[in-house]
């Protein structure tokens, strides 16, 4: 039998998710400055607006929602997953006041993408649109990677125990230090250090190639936290080949793939254990993955001869597969030179890069390297199972951290989340062959914004069936959140309609 | 009806629906003023390769000198002649191609295009690389003339009244309801100690 959700778990799930909504509210402050420092004051206003909206419907939802209960699991999966929609729909409204987007949906596509640090985009005339807006755009992304709850969390949830069950709703469930809150705080301690450090390497670098120091500045701030959140937004439509330079390439690459690894590892390696990072599975399972598809794409570009040289072909090769895998989504290209000049075969390389996708708890989205790791190790226990005596003892372990010992209850697990995704892939590449885009193209533009990644071939567009938007906004949606906490908000709302 | 038939029906009436409508929204077509335009060079690079190009476009973003030579940005997009802040329609992303070319001709362009500029339109002439060897495998052109044909201007992205009027209204509204919010937390708090006095 279903249970319908009684009053007290409304109020539970609206008190909480009114929180979240001030905290979007409050983060909206820094593109509002940046527009009165720039004086761009019909974008200062569209802010204004935008933080006003938000606090509106999050004290409006508070006081009605007026509760002592705490969050139970199903209420952290609801708070989480129904958080991410209200700061979509809210979130969007500098972005479709700006006059940039062809509509609110286009809006709400342009801010989900942000906020799922996938990097595809509807906005129009990108080259001429405001500091502030581009402050934000780069901010929800940054925002997005730490995830929305974590900063509601760090700043505005008061000691409350229920509080790891929304964090976990919001697709990490990695524990740094005992309390989640600690946890919380400690990403952001991670966070801010590299936001510091990405910064000034990037604007050193950017001033170095001939930027005036205002524009390397800002540049620098922008193409780091779009990297580091692995979310692919650049200042500029021309993307990172805006600059034509290696020395950007390397560090964008250097934070974009530091930005992939897991919290964990981040704080492991901050806490002194350097050694975790060459035994840690994912980063073992990212290297051996990148290196196989950089091995294929390679091949296939050499064969068509596409780059006249050997450095070219591996710049090129390494920095788009590095981007796709760490679900980055930055580029040296055009976008329709993958379809032009790459070819379907380094198309199929970049698709499986981004498929796979980087860490478990960090910015990044796609199946995750741990996945993978772990299916792999129960298919050679398996294998090994079938070619020993029946009574040998076969056990496998996995190195996360800790050493951890792998067991059918956690394949079970990371198979049903692989296989969500897997179907995920399909039946989003499939809408798109079903609108009569080609299978490589609508299984690059599907993987890619299901995996986070925001690598387009051009079929993104504002020009794109509705319809697909809508699918996109979906599967960016389900693949950041991990599917759990969406299909818990979907069995909420059919437990209001039809429970008893 | 168990839940997962709901959804299974919910979902397929959705894609019913949704692939019913295939055309996306119409957007402004403006001509590029090239031929072929950087959209073209992208989609054909082999046959251009190495060819000789005029190319036409707003100067955009920056310029960025590197010793005797220089980088700029050339857009030949919907927004070349008039952009979004000065009332041109909605068409489509920018789209242009990157020029490498003697620092010197640069001196003569005056506005870069960016929120509070229209930049100059620009002819350039040069060689385009599908794959620029010198470049890191870069599309670009090579350019060695560069002409000046329109000067940009500022521009001015005028404030409607009609938002004021609406942040002034959400603003009171937000912050009556942070008093009332305020108020309800504050005798929520009060309660149980008055209770234990």
């Amino acid at each position: 039998m279903i249970v319908k959700p009684r009053a007290g778990d409304h109020l539970v799930v609206g008190k909480y998710t009114g929180k979240v909504i001030v905290g979007v509210g409050l983060l909206m402050a820094i593109p509002l400055l940046t527009s009165i420092a720039y004086h761009e004051w019909d974008t200062a206003l569209d802010f204004v607006i935008g933080i006003a909206a938000c606090l509106v419907f999050g004290f409006g939802v508070q006081i009605l929602s007026k509760t002592d209960r705490d969050l139970t699991w199903s209420h952290g999966l609801v708070v989480a997953a129904g958080s991410w929609v209200w700061a979509t729909l809210l979130g969007c409204l500098p972005l479709y006041l700006s006059g940039h987007e062809g509509s609110y949906l286009d809006a709400m596509f342009d801010v989900m993408s942000g906020y799922t640090t996938t990097g595809l985009y509807l906005l129009q005339d990108l080259d001429h649109i405001a500091n502030g807006l581009n402050m934000w755009r780069h901010l929800l992304t940054y925002a997005g990677g730490q995830g929305i709850v974590v900063i509601a969390l760090t700043f505005l949830f008061k000691g409350t125990s229920g509080a790891y069950k929304v964090y976990v709703g919001e697709g990490k469930d990695e524990r740094l230090l005992p309390n989640v809150l600690q946890t919380a705080r400690a990403i952001w301690l991670i966070s801010l250090t590299w936001l510091v450090l990405g910064t000034v390497a990037l604007s050193g670098v950017g001033l170095a190639l001939g930027q005036a120091p205002s524009r390397a500045l800002l540049h620098g701030l922008w193409i780091f936290m779009g990297g580091w959140s692995t979310g692919g937004f650049a200042p500029q439509s021309y993307n990172t080949v805006w600059f034509h330079s290696l020395a950007y390439e390397v560090v964008a690459a250097v934070v974009f793939i530091a930005g992939s690894f897991n919290f964990a590892l981040h704080w492991a390696m901050w806490t002194g254990n350097r050694k975790e990072i060459v035994r840690n599975i994912e980063v073992l399972s990212f290297v051996i993955t990148l290196t196989l598809m950089t091995l294929v794409a390679t091949f296939a570009l050499a064969k068509a001869g596409v780059y006249p040289t050997a450095m070219t072909l591996f710049r090129k090769v390494f920095y788009q597969l590095a981007s796709g895998h760490t679900t980055t989504g930055y580029s040296t290209m055009y976008s329709r030179a993958f379809v032009t000049q790459w070819g379907p075969m380094g198309m199929l390389a970049v698709t499986v890069v981004m498929a796979i996708g980087a860490s478990a708890c960090s910015t990044a989205g796609g199946i995750k390297g741990i996945r993978i790791g772990v299916i792999t190790k129960a298919f050679v226990q398996d294998i090994r199972k079938m070619i020993s005596p029946e009574s040998a003892v076969i056990r496998s372990r996995y190195h996360h951290i800790r050493e951890i010992m792998l067991d059918d209850a956690m394949v079970r697990t990371v198979m049903t989340i692989t296989l969500c995704y897997l179907s995920a892939y399909m039946i989003t590449a499939l809408i798109g062959v079903a609108y009569g885009y080609d299978l490589s193209s609508s299984a690059f533009e599907a993987v890619s914004a299901v995996s986070n990644t925001g690598l387009s071939c051009g079929l993104t567009s504002p020009a794109m069936p509705e319809f697909l938007k809508v699918v996109y906004i979906f599967g960016m949606w389900l693949g950041r959140l991990e599917f759990m906490s969406v299909f818990a908000l979907g069995g909420y709302l059919f437990s209001m309609a039809r429970g008893r | 009806m168990s839940g997962l038939r709901i959804a299974v029906r919910f979902v397929a009436l959705l894609l019913i629906v949704g692939l019913s409508s295939p055309e996306g929204p119409a957007l402004a077509l403006t001509p590029s003023p090239n031929f072929p335009d950087s959209a073209g060079l992208v989609e054909q690079p082999k046959n251009y390769d190495g060819r000789k190009v005029e190319f036409t476009g707003e100067a955009i973003g920056e310029v960025m000198v590197r010793g005797e030579d220089a980088w700029i940005h050339i857009n030949d997009d919907a927004y070349y002649a008039k952009n979004v802040e000065e009332g041109a329609p909605l068409g489509g992303f920018n789209s242009g191609m990157a020029v490498w070319l003697p620092a010197g001709l640069t001196t003569r362009i005056m506005h870069y295009g960016d929120y509070k500029h229209e930049g100059d339109v620009v002819t350039i002439t040069g060689v385009f690389n599908a794959a620029c060897a010198e470049h890191g495998g870069d599309m670009d052109i090579h350019a060695d003339e560069l002409v000046v044909d329109v000067q940009g201007r500022h521009v001015i992205d005028e404030v409607k009244p009609w938002k004021i009027w609406l942040a002034v209204v959400l603003c009171l509204i937000a912050a009556l309801l942070y008093a009332m919010h305020r108020s309800g937390e504050a005798s929520r708090t009060l309660g149980p100690v008055s209770r234990r006095r």
